[in-house]
């Protein structure tokens, strides 16, 4: 498949660029510093939670573009969506999947820290070689130019993505109501995004989802379905109790799609710019369905454990710090009820 | 006759699973098994301060119980004996009751509100030997009236606290009493158990009216038992419930003795400590009434109307898609409100409508749900899975906005005589509107109120009656087994085992009951109080300017008055020649009306100030017999109300809701 149009007009580009920037915002104003601090408190489900997002994310992204044999331009865009760090949809999902949501909102400020480092290191290690690729055939196809990955580029388009991030986080310092009114604003531009993008490509090209091959629809699904998998396992390997196994599952699945259409917008050029970004389009637009599935599954596979703990929290803040609830096996079965 | 194919339907509704709980022959045999199962699990916690409660666990509950039956045994309680308590829910009225049951007697409950009349006429009637009060000030207004209670021998002070009268015991003490005793080796307490039968009284709840005495009615182990078996709530030891209706109410005590078949703990709140206790405790359960929804929904409107524009608009957006997104999964679950039959081309099409709108407003729902409603939700706490409405009809818009935002709130059917759930809504059969599937085992008639005959179930018929409206009549394991020393009173109410519940409703066409009336003169305002119209209806038509009357306010705040004009009362007046609709629409009559009534009605005349009319409106119709009024004379009160039903509506809107 070739989009030999631009995807987003320069008018259309600016609007996103605006969207991006509400969400960006929105999602500062979710965070507070002592969200980054206790992200320390819980080293064991934040080390499970890092290494199921920058070490299985990108490698599960890999595989998957190798294997369904992805042209480059789609690969290095599904290698970035593995790398990104994660977004505040998770923390929504994980709060309805009866996960930890402070587990998936640490995660979810450290990786957008930890990203700034992460990216350029992960996209050296698994997109070079399609980079290579697309740089030959540029050549062949006589731009001088040719195509190097624009590691420059990316660091400076995170950096100005968490200016909004930091500006949100000032708001909410300052008034929680209003903070609460931008969360709620961005999460709706989040569907509105999608919306707005699904629709001005098919403006365009009436018939890209006709066009587009199933190995890139395997491509976008199947990268956020096997990163919640791997990551439930992983979590479950390493013991985690089974609301941070939840959590970790959601944060590794869910990436944050936005990040994605502003570094594509801002370091990548034609002609793989645009087909870059319909794979971010495709991604962004499943990854909210296969997530409400499973959260729909995490809610019910928990229902008991989550009702434990919060039932221990309650008598733990009434009856005191140290009381400790023994519920009868013959009334919980064989629940983990850490 | 589901409208879809049942793996499309268990898409919008989870199966029930089924909960572990404990059961036992009869409450004392339950309690013992709770404490055995249970063990240091926290079965009721009392607030000492907002964050500061105290938990007694079932195991320690089950012992002080057995300490302090086996005191009253020492005192001279018998088997089957009356034991009286007055006080409100605190967890020495649980004592109090463990006490009573492992001694093998029942108790006569009442609330600190009770009247010094209604304690002499239940003491006396029930034949109460010893009896438990709550507070000093109770302790003393009993003591008082110990000259008209000859047989009252022992007073226990329930409340640690309070200084105890000279003859009045302590419970702390003779629970001490009974630690020594059974350290002793006795074992009293063991053979009473054993000699308990589940036809045995665990409990006499007398119910109150306002005209003759009130009547006691006799509830069995077996009923309490058969309530906590089939009860379709899915209360676990993982939840826990807040108490704050009146636990001498059977609707309460019915959730406290759930939550301890289910091993679940119950927190003591109060009215006033309520809207922080949900914040703190998160109860997931509780008993509720009416009249706590409407506040929380005044609450929430109120807070909606102070939010800054942003927030409002994301509110009514979210309440709007909600409400049209419920409705479809609610009709889609077969859980609309079915009151007429319908054919399948036509269900087919409204399903198909349903399913497209479901689908359309999904991704929209999804969101505001997660973003606006979650947080509205939170009002009641972060848990909350539901809570069963009754003692009175839930208004429909309260209902509609509970359930539309995702607060469960399961309206519930029931009376003191049938201990007390007839039928109660869960989160699985929610239709709105009605008071849901009938508990299993209890069977149910809708009789006709002028034939006798049954209406529903009547198998001549293919749809069995259903949307017919009689009497409802239940015969079931939780039927009380008489009115105490009333045999005139119980053959009228229960005739071959039917209870005859004097509501009128009918049965929906997904098998939900609707309740539609009474048939009882009875009007039951929303506070709770009863009014008989007989005695006000009697003393309005003495005078010359009313011709006939009828009082309504059922489920009202005050009751109200159908007043149809006398016009010889008003040509004598000078009013001569004047049609009853000139008269009906005159504000000079409306004027002198309103005069009579409130003279007529009034303290002089010995009428209570619940009893008031605060509200009328001329009808322009005479009642004729045939039609409202029986051959007899007698109000046909449901036709009456039936027939003016947009009229009673706009009386009690006109004149705001209070009086």
């Amino acid at each position: 498949m070739e989009i030999n149009q631009q995807l987003l007009n320069p008018v259309e580009q600016g609007l996103l660029g605006i969207m991006i920037l509400i969400i960006m915002f929105g999602m500062g104003a979710t965070l507070t510093p002592k969200d980054f601090r206790s992200a320390l408190e819980r080293p064991r489900g934040m080390l499970i939670g890092f290494l199921s997002q920058f070490g299985l994310m990108p490698l599960i992204a890999f595989s998957l573009a190798y294997m369904l044999k992805l042209p480059p331009a789609q690969a290095i865009a599904l290698v970035l969506i593995g790398c990104l760090p994660g977004g505040t949809t998770s923390n929504m999902f994980a709060y309805f999947a009866r996960g930890s949501v402070a587990l998936s909102i640490s995660m979810t400020a450290a990786s957008t820290v930890l990203a700034l480092i992460m990216m350029p290191i992960l996209l050296d290690l698994y997109a070079s070689g399609f980079a290579a690729q697309v740089d030959a055939s540029l050549r062949a196809a006589g731009d001088e130019a040719g195509f190097a990955m624009p590691h420059a580029n990316i660091v400076i388009s995170l950096l100005l993505v968490l200016v909004p991030v930091a500006a949100g986080m000032t708001l909410r310092r300052f008034s929680p109501d209003w903070a609460k009114t931008a969360e709620d604003t961005a999460g709706f531009m989040t569907i509105i995004v999608i919306l707005f993008l699904v629709t001005s490509a098919l403006i365009r090209h009436s018939n890209l989802f006709v066009l587009t091959p199933w190995q890139i629809y395997a491509g976008s699904i199947g990268v956020g379905l096997a990163g919640f998998l791997f990551g439930f396992g992983m979590a479950t390997v390493a013991r985690l109790p089974p609301r941070y196994k939840r959590s970790v599952s959601l944060e590794t699945g869910i990436q944050n799609g936005p990040i994605a259409f502003a570094i594509i917008l801002l370091s990548f050029r034609e002609p793989i710019q645009s087909e870059m970004l319909w794979l971010a389009i495709l991604y962004s637009t499943f990854i909210v369905v296969t997530s409400s599935f499973v959260t729909l599954f995490y809610r019910r596979i928990g229902k008991t454990d989550w009702e434990i703990y919060r039932n221990n929290l309650v008598h733990q803040r009434l009856f005191g710090e140290d009381y400790r609830t023994q519920y009868p096996e013959s009334a919980v079965g064989k629940t983990d009820q850490r | 006759m589901p409208v879809l194919p049942g793996y499309i339907r268990s898409l919008f509704k989870s199966a029930p699973q089924p909960v572990f709980r404990v059961t036992g022959a009869h409450l004392a045999e339950l309690y013992a098994n709770a404490a055995e199962t249970f063990g240091e699990m926290p079965a009721f916690a009392t607030r000492r301060n907002t964050l500061q409660w105290e938990p007694v666990s079932f195991r320690e509950l089950f012992e002080r119980g057995r300490f302090l039956a086996t005191g009253l045994i020492e005192l001279g309680v018998n088997a089957r004996d009356h034991i009286g308590v007055l006080g409100d829910n605190r967890l020495e009225w649980i004592l109090a009751d463990y006490g009573a049951q492992l001694s093998g007697a029942a108790n006569v409950p009442r609330g600190r509100d009770v009247t010094d009349d209604e304690i002499v006429h239940i003491f006396r009637h029930a034949g109460v030997r010893i009896a438990f009060v709550e507070t000093s000030e109770l302790q003393d207004r009993l003591l008082n009236l110990r000259g008209n209670l000859p047989e009252l021998r022992e007073v226990i002070l329930l409340d640690d606290e309070s200084d105890p009268r000279k003859s009045v015991r302590r419970l702390g003490d003779l629970i001490e009493r009974g630690r020594e005793l059974r350290r002793a080796g006795d074992r009293e307490v063991e053979e009473r158990i054993a000699q308990l039968r589940p036809d045995d009284l665990f409990t006499l709840i007398y119910t109150s009216g306002t005209t003759g005495e009130p009547k006691g009615v006799m509830l069995t182990h077996a009923n309490m038992i058969s309530q906590l078996e089939r009860i379709p709530l899915d209360v676990s030891c993982t939840d826990r419930v807040v108490s704050v209706l009146p636990v001498w109410h059977i609707f309460e005590r019915v959730f406290e003795m759930l939550a301890i078949s289910r091993g679940c703990c119950t927190y003591y709140s109060s009215v006033r400590t309520l809207a922080e206790d949900m914040r703190n405790v998160e109860p997931t359960f509780m008993g509720s009434a009416p009249r706590l929804w409407e506040s929380i929904h005044q609450r929430i409107l109120k807070r909606v109307k102070a939010a800054h524009p942003v927030r409002r608009m994301l509110f009514h957006t979210a309440y709007f898609l909600s409400h049209y997104y419920k409705e479809s999964v609610f009709f889609l679950s077969g859980c609309s409100l079915r009151l007429k039959n319908r054919g399948l081309p036509q269900s087919g099409a409204l399903a198909f409508v349903h399913a497209l709108r479901w689908l359309i407003l999904l991704p929209w729902y999804g969101f505001f749900n997660a973003a606006v409603l979650e947080n509205l939700r939170l009002v009641v706490g972060g848990a909350f899975k539901g809570s069963v409405s009754g003692g009175g009809a839930l208004p429909r818009e309260v209902d509609q906005f509970f359930n539309y935002l995702g607060i469960p709130v399961l309206e519930g059917y029931g009376l003191t005589e049938t201990a007390p759930v007839i039928a109660v809504r869960t989160p699985e059969n929610l239709v709105i509107g009605t008071v849901g599937h009938i508990i299993p085992d209890t069977e149910l008639r809708i009789v006709s109120l002028e034939t006798g005959a049954t209406l529903y179930p009547d198998g001549s018929r293919e749809d069995l009656g259903r949307g017919l409206r009689g009497e409802i009549t239940v015969r079931g394991p939780q039927v009380m087994k008489g009115y105490y020393r009333n045999p005139g009173a119980t053959e009228t109410a229960l005739r071959d085992g039917w209870f005859h519940t004097g509501d009128i409703g009918l049965v929906t066409f997904n098998d939900s009951l609707r309740i539609v009336g009474r048939c009882k003169e009875t009007v039951v305002l929303s506070s709770g109080e009863n009014v008989e119209p007989a005695p006000i209806e009697m003393r309005l038509c003495q005078s010359p300017l009313i011709a006939h009357c009828m009082v309504v306010g059922q489920d009202r705040k005050y009751p109200g008055a159908l007043i149809v004009p006398s016009t010889e009362g008003f040509a004598e007046c000078g009013l001569n020649g004047i049609s009853l609709e000139e008269l009906a629409a005159s504000p000079d009559v409306r004027r002198r009306i309103g005069a009579e009534i409130r003279e007529r009605i009034s303290a002089q005349h010995g009428f209570k100030a619940f009893e008031r009319i605060h509200a009328f409106t001329l009808v322009a119709e005479p009642f004729t017999t045939g039609d409202e009024l029986t051959s007899l004379f007698k109000l046909k009160r449901h036709i009456v109300s039936e027939k003016y039903r947009s009229k009673i509506d706009v009386m009690y809107e006109h004149t705001g809701t209070e009086p």
